[in-house]
């Protein structure tokens, strides 16, 4: 996409990524203001997908269905809002469609839907499911032999369903390094993680499948976008990354919620502490 | 319908040691259980196909478990692990579908709608397959699911429908439908959440001097025959109404046995005609949207359409006269 930037432009790069990630909470929680709504996991991965939007997806927003994207599957689809803040950022559709979370005849839909949504893959909100699409994905590309690339945001609670694992096996058997997996490690379902079914050791789960794993702070732009511009990890190996956050980052007094709806003193509150 | 089903939950393991529950991420079902029987109350996460291989356990054990997931997702997802080992293992399992079937999820999208959940539990031999209408019935349906012995699937609405009854009047016998109003112009059959739509639509052909029966069929499977069958003999015209497809539902269950008995009695079955029900709205405005409503019955009845309509419309004598 761009050439290696100096070191002030890395930094005004990573400015402007933190700012779309500002900017996709802003929606999310104005999203929020109107309608019931995943919140929590929704903001936890805000800075995931300002790097993937604005950085590391090839994309046509013109052309949705462009063979020559990268594919990204929200398996974890009931996060929606804040890719639904993403893609409008990126043109997918007007930023106004937000408004109508919900509402009759909506473009966009409580979880995430391809048959209403531009932009939008594959349908998800049943847990489980999008990793399993991804590996498919990934070995048509290679069938194609096609350097697009699949991208796959995953819940950690989402992680108990045992059908991520059979994917996780089936990926590191095909050597999909075309694949990557990214955990949004908010430590939260609707209850703590750890304390409903424990998933740690994460990484040596991963590990031992045979993926290549790095563990990185969710909310630290400038290592998400390292991390993302460096895929594959290595080579004949699908990347994952554990990126530890923050469910409901960015809005102090939600923090592990996993749904939360705004009220008018709440929702200038929530505004308030984002800078908007 | 969690606080009935929790409170009864508690109710049934204090009296029986062998009550337990399994939870998939659903918490507030077991919570009260959890609090009193904390080793009888176990959450596993977010996975619904070892749900039910754990219930199956406790089951060879001796245990009476309650298998609690997500409508769509612990009847779809787990749906062979139900099939095999609790149906074909024949095991003491009570599956619960919890937080709401239909479409009540509306605009939340077709992965949150339980639109198949009674078909494929009907599919399964020696389950019992009920959908509880209210918070009174769905008390009663845990308890009768305690005693009775078997896989047993309950449909927990979310909401309730105003079954206008005073409780004291009430009974609930598995396998029985509910007489809700006499009347010998129709049958209209309901089910669960819908069981609202088919008194609305009883009110609404009432005002135009139309007495319409209507039968609540909470339980379907095993389902009431003689209750269908008296319909058919009495009643010109049956329509069941379901937030669910069409195909193997109430209306599927009733067809069969108006078919096998030779009854000719014309049928209509308002719910999803074999479509997703893909748009965002609220529950009734998807309902209004895919015709699962009191009008789309009352049309049925007054201005029946499709194969079997002109037989229907000169054989409805009671209708007559009525534009
Ligand atoms: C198969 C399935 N089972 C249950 C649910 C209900 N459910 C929706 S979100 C959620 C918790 C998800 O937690 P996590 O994956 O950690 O997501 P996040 O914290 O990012 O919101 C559950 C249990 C579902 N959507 N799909
Ligand atoms: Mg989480």
């Amino acid at each position: 996409m761009c050439g290696v930037p100096g070191q002030q432009n890395r930094n005004e790069l990573i400015a402007e990524l933190e700012e779309k990630a500002r900017r996709i909470r802003v929606l999310v929680v104005k999203m929020a203001g109107m309608s019931d709504c995943h919140t929590g996991g929704a903001l936890s991965m805000a800075d995931i997908l300002a790097v993937l939007y604005f950085r590391i997806l090839t994309l046509d927003p013109r052309n949705p269905q462009w063979s020559g994207r990268d594919y990204f599957i929200l398996s974890k689809g009931h996060c929606v809002p804040s890719l639904d803040a993403a893609l409008a950022m990126r043109g997918f559709f007007p930023e106004e469609t937000l408004t109508t979370h919900l509402e009759r005849d909506s473009m966009i839909s409580g979880h995430a839907c391809a048959r209403l949504t531009p932009g939008i893959d594959v349908s998800t909100g049943s847990l489980g499911h999008g990793l399993s699409i991804g590996v498919g994905c990934a070995l048509g590309i290679k069938m194609d032999r096609e350097p697009n690339r699949v991208f796959v945001v995953l819940g950690d609670g989402e992680l108990q369903e045992g059908s991520n694992w059979e994917a996780v096996m089936a990926a590191a058997h095909h050597r999909l390094d075309n694949l990557v997996a990214i955990v949004d490690r908010n430590w939260y379902q609707t209850g703590a993680t750890e304390e409903m079914m424990r998933l740690e050791p994460l990484a040596d789960k991963w590990a031992s499948f045979g993926w290549s794993v790095l563990t990185i702070d969710g909310h630290d732009v400038a290592a998400i976008v390292d991390t993302l511009e460096s895929v594959p990890f290595e080579q004949g190996r699908p990347s994952v990354v554990i990126a530890n956050t923050v469910k409901g980052k960015g809005v102090s007094f939600i923090e592990t919620r996993h749904m939360a709806r705004f009220d008018e003193a709440q929702l200038r509150a929530a505004l308030h502490e984002l800078g908007a | 319908m969690a606080k009935p089903f929790a409170r009864v939950l508690l109710e049934l393991a204090d009296a029986d040691p062998r009550v337990c529950a399994v939870s998939c991420d659903c918490r507030g079902f077991i919570a009260p259980l959890a609090e009193q029987f904390p080793q009888r109350a176990i959450e596993i996460g977010i996975a619904e196909q070892n749900l039910i291989g754990i219930a199956a356990g406790l089951a060879v054990r001796g245990k009476i478990p309650f298998a609690i997931g997500m409508n769509p997702f612990v009847t779809m997802r787990c749906f062979e692990q139900v099939r095999t080992d609790l149906g074909y293992g024949a095991r003491n399992v009570k599956v619960i579908g919890a937080y709401g079937g239909g479409v009540v999820y509306g605009g939340w999208g077709c992965t949150h709608h339980a639109i198949e959940e009674m078909a494929l539990m009907r599919l399964i031999p020696t389950m019992t397959v009920v959908m509880p209408a209210d918070a009174w019935e769905t008390e009663q349906a845990v308890r009768a699911a305690a005693i009775r012995e078997g896989p047993f699937y309950i449909s927990l609405a979310r909401g309730a429908a105003v079954v206008e009854q005073p409780e004291e009047a009430r009974s609930f016998e598995l396998g029985k439908a509910v007489l809700l109003r006499e009347g010998d112009a129709a049958t209209i059959i309901g089910v669960g959440p819908t069981v609202a739509d088919a008194l609305r639509a009883g009110d609404l052909l009432e005002s135009q001097g139309i007495a319409a029966r209507i039968l609540e069929m909470h339980t379907v499977k095993p389902i009431d025959r003689e209750a269908i069958l008296r319909a058919a003999e009495e009643t010109p015209v049956i329509v069941t109404i379901e937030e669910h497809t069409v195909i193997g539902g109430l209306g599927g269950a009733v067809a069969e046995v108006l078919a096998e008995a030779g009854a000719g009695t014309p049928l209509k079955r308002i719910g999803l005609q074999d479509v997703f029900a893909v748009m965002s709205g609220s529950q009734q405005d998807l309902k209004s949207r895919y015709g699962i409503t009191a009008e789309a019955v009352v049309k049925e009845i007054l201005h029946p359409s499709g194969a079997g309509a002109h037989h229907k419309d000169t054989k409805n004598t009671k209708l007559r006269g009525v534009p």
